[in-house]
């Protein structure tokens, strides 16, 4: 009698159908997040290239620089650049270079903008990841540290140095470490980027650390928060009652369901990372991608700046993207779509 | 034998500059080998921090005295190692939100197989085999499948049944169920309970079945403590303790639990006047699409009528639509097609805002959880005044006497008029709530689980206060419920929904004494009765350690 009865109540199991309704819809998500990337990259190449013409100055005053104005050479400078056309064709032109890897020639270095900022790139990748590191560790190690010890005052003590650090702008972080490190301490050079791979991770340790500071704070402070909010939820408990280690119940249960918020905002923090690079470059004298987008600002150099501006925003949208299709990954109730919850 | 032995356990916290707070005091009981013991209690009882303790899942801040016996293990003594594998083994709980209690990023099969792989020398694949068996031996099929499903994709009796047959994976020889099966339908919880007591009988473990609900605790338990401020007020044979309680608490929690009391008050119950009806709903239907998924048909032409000063209860599991229409019928929502007529003809012209005022000032909603439908930095006071302001024009001194008599006539007094909600009981929230939908002079009330989420004794306070109110004011109730033993002491008339349509409507009486759809037959047959009334061997004998008790339960099951 019971039996029968628990058969009739049982909804029936997932069938054969569920699961490629399931994958479909997964892959209908994921395409759409990958065409909302493509689109968001297109809207920004359209907005970095028709900027050129908010700004003032003009490239051809530039280019002829100690230079009599005679109008033949403006004539053949406006040719080369291919500046006399419609600014619809110019965008067509340098658009379907980019895509091929072609950003076109630079005024101040009379090379190809693709050559220039590969030459940078090492130094400013190099920075940027090291210093991406640096966050995930220490962030991700005071955030856990201050939810296990939430209440106590060592959580309130990590929490307020967060709060300073936060608030510390990356320049006058770049100073203190130099103060300390470089010339008091003298165990890292404060200047140059050094030769080799291994001379120049180095030569990046300080600017790196320079340029995490801030954002160790707010990752902290973000995976702190996530994990008090997940210590409170009645399934870890459950973990713990049914004898399971507190290391076990820790990663598994807290830190493990936490990662969803720690890592939508460690994305968007990426355009934060890649702006404050520029400033840091200039206060260690790096020869990286932000050094030279500051300089090629100042020189007018707008295939320079187009291709640098394009790469970091592109860069953003790419991670925020894979944020986002990790999403399902982490979170199985995201891939039934939202109705699911 | 023994499994659990519980002496003067007594548990306080201190608080900050203020006496210590006395949760536990004094209480000892004791678990047998096969038998089940009901721990029943209010809100704020000690029932859950009980199980915890035998746990030893106490929080460090709690100020522990006694002894706690679980099998020979010393549980305020034993070190975290020692803890962590009882809790492995020898004794597992289950708690009341299946949907909570389970970690949502993991595979049902990981959290099944969970803590028996933490011991030294696990084999997964025998420990998965012994999950899958447990999972159809719960009455769920294809076990394999589930194991790589996700919480999400079941419902919350299957979770139920997942969590259970995680608490059975190392044959623990006690099972504590701290409400359990609250959160569910009264059909889920009626099969669960069948589960649990096959499990306890089949393994002779022994069961803690705590629970709010005495008919629930009748149930199912050989033995009953009752549990009040922390202090056991009463213990004994479960029939004795209900049919012949000896503490005056006891007494009254009887007295309040709808179908355990002797002689229900229906009698004091106003009927509602012949003439037109107050409302008329006529053909309702409401679709819900959700994107990527099927639509949902919550109410499939549905057609009812209240008269003036009538009750009308709905009532339903969850998703049959009994909400949905509740608020269809406040104006809260509109339906896709369908007629809805409140007395006082047809509100049309005007302004959205003086038509929304008009629908309020005829119709207002309770709803289940007083703790979130009020805001908690308004007093009653000015919830009410907020209320009153955007109706009527009235000068001060009209306004003070008009919700001093408005919280008069829900039962609260002059003092709680400036308390905020956090100060309140729930009870007296949720005749903050009542007094709120009162204001206006509504002539229909419609009550969405209005008393569900309330103490058993408050229940019936405030069931009490609807038919007074019903009475003094002539307002008609629409109540939706999901608690069939409640429904007959507030409504004339009942509706029973499944899947967004009427199964069956008439006189409450009528409809709960002689049912006539299947499906009301299911719902009356799973309302939890003591087992005395549906087993006569069972509860009588005085001595549950006879083992002439499983025979019983095998008869039921």
């Amino acid at each position: 009698m019971a039996q029968s009865n628990l058969a009739a109540a049982t909804p029936p199991a997932p069938g054969a159908a569920k699961a490629p309704r399931q994958a479909a819809t997964a892959l209908k998500l994921a395409a759409g997040k990958i065409g909302a990337f493509l689109f968001t990259v297109f809207v920004s190449s359209v907005i970095v290239f028709f900027s050129r013409w908010l700004v003032p100055g003009d490239p051809i005053n530039f280019l002829l620089r100690g230079r009599s104005p005679n109008p033949e050479a403006i004539a053949e400078v406006t040719a080369i650049y291919g500046l006399d056309r419609p600014p619809l064709e110019q965008y067509w032109n340098w658009i379907t270079g980019v895509v091929q890897g072609d950003f076109g020639r630079s005024l101040q270095y009379r090379q190809d903008v693709t050559e220039v900022i590969l030459g940078r790139l090492p130094v400013t990748l190099g920075l940027v990841v090291m210093a991406g590191v640096m966050i995930a560790i220490l962030g991700l190690a005071a955030g856990i540290a201050a939810s296990l010890l939430r209440g106590t005052f060592a959580d309130r003590a990590i929490v307020a140095s967060m709060s300073g650090l936060a608030a510390i702008p990356s320049f006058v972080g770049a100073i203190v470490l130099i103060a300390i490190f470089a010339v008091q301490l003298g165990l890292f050079p404060s200047f140059g980027s050094g030769n080799g791979f291994a001379d120049m991770l180095y030569h990046l340790v300080l600017p790196s650390l320079a340029l995490a500071l801030s954002f160790i704070a707010v990752v902290g402070r973000v995976t702190r928060s996530a994990m008090v909010e997940q210590f409170a939820r009645e399934h870890v408990e459950v973990a713990r009652s049914r004898g399971i280690t507190p290391v076990a119940v820790v990663i598994r249960h807290v830190l493990r369901n936490a990662t969803g918020p720690i890592l939508t905002v460690s994305g968007l923090l990426v355009a934060g990372l890649l702006v404050s690079s520029a400033i840091v470059e200039q206060a260690f004298g790096l020869a990286g991608l932000g050094s030279l987008l500051v300089s090629s600002v100042d020189r007018l150099d707008f295939p320079v700046v187009q291709a640098i501006v394009l790469i970091v925003v592109t860069a953003f949208v790419a991670i925020n993207t894979l944020v986002d299709l990790l999403g399902p990954v982490i979170d199985p109730r995201l891939k039934a779509g939202e109705g699911a919850r | 034998m023994k499994i659990l032995d519980i002496k003067e356990l007594s548990i306080r916290v201190a608080a900050a500059a203020a006496p210590p707070l006395q949760l536990l005091e004094k209480v000892s009981m004791h678990i047998e080998r096969g038998e089940t013991v009901a721990l029943v209690g209010e809100s704020g009882s000690g029932k859950s921090l009980t199980a915890r303790a035998v746990l030893g899942l106490l929080p460090s801040a709690a100020q522990v005295t006694g002894d706690i016996d679980l099998g020979g293990l010393a549980v305020l003594k034993a070190s975290g190692a020692q803890l962590r594998a009882m809790r492995r083994g020898r004794a597992a709980m289950v708690f009341q939100d299946p949907r909570s209690s389970i970690n949502p990023v993991r595979t049902l099969g990981a959290h099944l197989i969970e803590p028996m792989m933490q011991v030294p020398g696990a084999n997964k694949a025998m420990l998965e085999a012994r999950a899958v068996e447990l999972l159809a031996s719960m009455g769920l099929s294809n076990p394999e499948a589930r194991m790589k499903q996700y919480p999400h994709e079941l419902s919350g009796g299957m979770l139920q049944r997942v969590m259970i047959a995680g608490a059975l994976m190392n044959d623990p020889e006690l099972l504590i169920c701290d409400e359990s099966t609250t959160a569910l339908d009264v059909t889920t919880q009626a099969a669960v309970i069948r589960l649990l007591s096959r499990a306890v009988s089949e393994r002779s473990m022994g069961m803690l079945f705590i629970t709010h609900d005495l008919a629930l605790a009748a149930s199912i338990a050989d033995r009953t403590y009752v549990l009040r401020h922390g202090v056991l007020q009463e213990h004994g044979v479960t029939r004795q303790v209900f049919e012949r309680p000896v503490s005056e608490y006891t007494q009254q929690l009887v007295a309040a639990t709808p179908g355990m009391r002797s002689a229900p008050r229906s009698g004091s119950q106003p009927s509602g006047s012949a003439g037109a009806p107050v409302l008329s709903v006529e053909n309702v239907s409401k679709t819900y699409q959700l994107r990527g998924q099927p639509p949902v048909r919550a109410l499939k032409s549905v057609s009812l009528a209240i008269p003036a000063g009538g009750g009308l209860a709905i009532v339903g599991e969850s998703g049959s639509g009994k909400s949905t229409l509740g608020r269809i019928v406040a104006g809260l929502e509109h339906a896709d097609s369908g007629e809805i007529t409140l007395a006082g003809g047809a509100i049309t012209g005007g302004s959205a805002r003086e038509r929304r005022l008009k629908t309020a000032s005829r119709v207002q909603m309770v709803f289940q959880d007083p703790y979130q439908s009020l805001d908690s930095r308004l007093t009653p006071a000015k919830a009410l005044a907020a209320v009153l302001k955007l109706h009527y024009r009235l000068d001060a001194k009209a306004m003070r006497a008009r919700i001093g008599q408005l919280l008069e006539s829900v039962g609260l007094e002059e003092r709680h008029a400036n308390l905020y909600p956090r100060k309140l009981s729930g009870g007296q929230r949720q005749r903050v709530a009542i007094a709120k939908a009162m204001a206006l002079n509504p002539r229909l009330l419609v009550l969405d689980e209005a008393t569900s989420a309330l103490d058993v004794s408050v229940q019936a306070q405030v069931l009490e206060l609807v038919n007074k109110l019903r009475k003094d004011s002539g307002v008609a109730v629409l109540f939706i419920s999901h608690d069939l033993a409640i429904v007959g002491e507030i409504c004339d008339e009942l509706l029973v929904v499944q899947d967004g349509a009427i199964v069956e409507s008439g006189p409450t009486r009528a409809v709960l004494g002689n049912p006539q759809h299947p499906y009301t037959q299911t719902l009356l047959a799973s309302v939890p009765r003591p087992r005395w009334e549906t087993d006569p061997g069972a509860g009588t004998d005085p001595d549950p350690r006879h083992g002439d008790l499983e025979p019983a339960r095998n008869n039921r099951s």
